[in-house]
């Protein structure tokens, strides 16, 4: 590919020198970190003495810590849930506020506020809801006769949990998707109306086929968030001593790293993690190429 | 310009990379040390007075304080030990003392309390076991709790009940808390509850409720899980019957309401120790309090101390034990006692006015009697983990959603698994 313009001279020095903090920032952070987390996981360290050697026994170690595996189930649990939830409802949202609505400005807004806001306040309101006693959707279940539903203790919390993720995450999905939708010209619409195809089926032959490059960006980036999925769920199931009813993989990391001095095992875990977003990206691209559809 | 530039980025580098490394050398000339501690804002108020005093009689030393909340306390300080740069000292919860100390964290201040006979002399004796190591202490209780129970007057003055007394037993609380359970807006919810207290964490309550029926919580050299033998079960069966009786309220209830249910006067009775006193005091409650109730084997509570600990690594050992020396002074004593959230360690202070005679209109001795029939809250390795596996382990049951004895089983299984992975 061509590019119109190239540095010059003078230019490439201060191309570099703008380049550098970001370089640097990249080296030492993000790269450095990712290599320091590698190597860690390879040894026992309690983060006071000195690390030892430890092989591959923390990776070997991952699939007998009850406790990690159960942490590790509800990421997948969790993210199964979720990923689709937050595609589809996305995507329908978004083909429902594409269309010339008197106040669909008011909606679009309203949809996307939980992505700008604040996911600790947010899930304070959402304690309030989910309440048992004193929570306004149990309210609303009694009113109609119902009777209540606990829905923070453990049989319900994913659920719950999983419903806050998915409403905190559509605006930003709708966003995506609105600008997908735009781009698809109004005259498939025109002749498949012609040829007597049903709203429906606009929706499902035109529509469908041609956002599957924000339906392929919109899953990726779902499910990099479901897999470090940590502030709502933490915010909702915390419990006295720092625990939560709902552990995830990042919890579990968090937790053995700094609270119960076992760097060596939460690293393995943190790669392990990784890995799997890799695996998944994987697949995801390999699906990429055999059904996305660039115009 | 560009060779410029490059000597800049470089030299950019190396400061970065010594950044850490140079420290000023320990000599005659002034030091600075510093004190970590989590708590309140209140309490970095009364620290930084210990400090000035110090300072004062000390114009070598220099103290930097820094307070965090508790979460982000443990999270600061293992990141500043794995960097190696650990503050030369902070506080510790005894509790967690040996996980730390096992570790190599810790210096030994067994030379320095040989250096100044006579310094333990005035401490409580129950407070400094949690720190008795077999070759010394290596760290010191600064101050301790012991749990009682409060009671909300109003409450009692309304229902026309007589208040608690240190002749109470389990018996007597439950059916005080029945009593005292209430719709009263008639809407077919729980206005107030008869006894709000946390059953997570062992301090607060079910501790004390084993030890009254006999059984223990963890055996000697800390292998083994004893809270499903014995006596035990009778303490876990008497909380799931609190909760079924609706007297107190499940953990995701007591959630809505933030927490401390007496504080917010939705509660006739609590199990704390003495930190909660300023909170109930500053929300105007009308509360006395009175020793814990005794169970079949007679009375029992929970006995837990705050202390300060030196990192072996600190560069300033001297300076730094010089300061703990202070804070444990009658002086430092006196301005803690001020303060109203913990006890002070030593007899001389906690005896005096200081302690005695503090804002809350209610018995300061109880607390100091209690420590008659106190249990040391257990110190073992693992013991945050451990206390995660029962605690969370058993509020399905609390909830409602599992059985009680089936679920204790699992819980003292896995809790084991910890000990044995904390060996």
């Amino acid at each position: 590919m061509e590019y119109g313009l190239k540095p010059l001279g003078r230019e490439k020095l201060w191309l570099w020198v703008m380049l550098v903090p970001t370089i640097i920032g990249l080296a030492f952070g993000t790269i450095g970190s990712l290599l320091a987390t590698l190597t860690l996981s390879f040894f026992d360290w309690d983060l006071i003495g000195t690390p030892t050697w430890a092989g591959i026994s923390n990776y070997v170690q991952l699939f007998q810590n009850e406790s990690y595996m159960e942490a590790f189930s509800n990421t997948l649990k969790f993210s199964a849930m979720y990923v689709p939830s937050v595609v589809i409802i996305s995507l329908l949202l978004a083909v429902l506020l594409n269309r010339k609505i008197r106040g669909v400005g008011v909606f679009r807004t309203v949809y996307f506020l939980p992505t700008v806001t604040s996911a600790v306040a947010t899930a304070l309101v959402w304690n309030m809801i989910y309440g048992r006693d004193t929570g306004i959707l149990n309210f609303m279940l009694e009113s109609v006769g119902l009777s209540p539903v606990c829905w923070l203790c453990t049989n319900n919390a994913m659920l719950s949990v999983v419903i806050v993720n998915v409403w905190g995450a559509i605006g930003e999905g709708m966003i995506i998707f609105l600008a997908g939708l735009t781009a698809i010209p109004r005259d498939y619409y025109e002749a498949a109306e012609l040829d007597g195809a049903s709203g429906f089926q606009q929706f499902l032959r035109v529509t469908v086929p041609l956002v599957t490059p924000s339906i392929f960006f919109q899953t990726l980036i779902a499910a990099i968030n479901a897999f470090q999925a940590y502030d709502y769920i933490y915010m909702l199931t915390r419990r006295s001593g720092g625990d939560s009813s709902v552990p995830v993989a990042v919890f579990s990391i968090y937790r053995n790293a700094f609270h119960f001095f076992r760097m060596g095992d939460a690293s393995a875990q943190a790669i392990q993690l990784a890995l799997l977003v890799a695996v998944f990206m994987g697949v995801m691209f390999w699906w990429e190429r055999r059904y996305v559809v660039y115009e | 310009m560009k060779k410029l530039l490059f000597v800049l980025v470089i030299a950019s580098l190396l400061l970065t990379a010594c950044g850490g490394g140079a420290k000023p050398a320990a000599g005659n000339g002034p030091v600075t040390i510093t004190f970590m501690m989590w708590g309140a804002p209140e309490e970095q108020t009364v620290w930084q007075a210990v400090v000035d005093d110090f300072q004062a009689a000390n114009p070598n030393i220099k103290v930097n304080v820094e307070v965090s909340d508790w979460d982000s306390y443990w999270t600061k300080l293992n990141t500043l030990f794995a960097g190696g740069t650990p503050p030369d000292v902070f506080a510790m919860d005894a509790p967690l003392y040996l996980d730390w100390q096992s570790r190599g964290a810790l210096l030994n201040l067994q030379p320095y309390i040989d250096a100044n006979p006579g310094f333990l002399d005035g401490f409580y004796p129950q407070t400094l076991t949690a720190y008795k190591l077999d070759d010394g202490y290596y760290g010191l209780p600064r101050d301790f709790n012991t749990i009682t129970l409060f009671y909300n007057k109003d409450m009692f003055d309304a229902a026309g009940m007589p208040y608690p007394t240190g002749d109470w037993t389990y018996d007597d609380l439950m059916a005080a808390a029945i009593q005292l359970t209430k719709d009263t807006d008639n809407d077919g919810k729980t206005n107030q509850y008869g006894l709000w207290t946390d059953t997570w964490d062992m301090e607060l309550f079910w501790s004390e409720l084993i030890w009254a029926n006999g059984g223990e919580i963890i055996s000697p050299d800390h292998t083994q899980t004893l809270i499903a033998e014995g006596g035990a079960r009778d303490a876990w069966a008497y909380i799931d019957t609190l909760y079924k009786e609706g007297v107190m309220p499940t953990p995701a209830t007591a959630g809505e309401y933030g927490g401390d249910l007496f504080q917010s006067g939705q509660a006739a009775m609590t199990t704390i120790g003495h930190w909660a006193v300023p909170g109930y005091v500053a929300s105007n409650i009308n509360f006395g309090v009175a020793p814990m109730p005794k169970g079949p084997q007679g009375a029992a509570t929970s006995v837990n101390s705050a202390g300060f600990v030196v990192s072996k690594d600190s560069k300033n050992h001297d300076a730094a034990f010089a300061f703990i020396k202070f804070a444990l002074s009658e002086a430092g004593q006196k301005r803690l006692a001020e303060l109203g959230f913990s006890i002070p360690v030593l007899k001389s202070v906690a005896e005096s006015d200081a302690y005695l005679k503090q804002a809350g209109g209610f018995d300061q001795k109880v607390f100091l009697d209690s420590l008659a029939f106190a249990h040391m809250k257990p110190v073992f390795k693992g013991y945050e983990e451990w206390a995660g596996v029962v605690g969370d382990g058993l509020i399905p049951v609390w909830d409602g959603e599992a059985e009680l004895n089936a679920t204790l089983d699992e819980v003292v299984k896995s809790a084991d698994e910890v000990l044995a992975n904390n060996k």
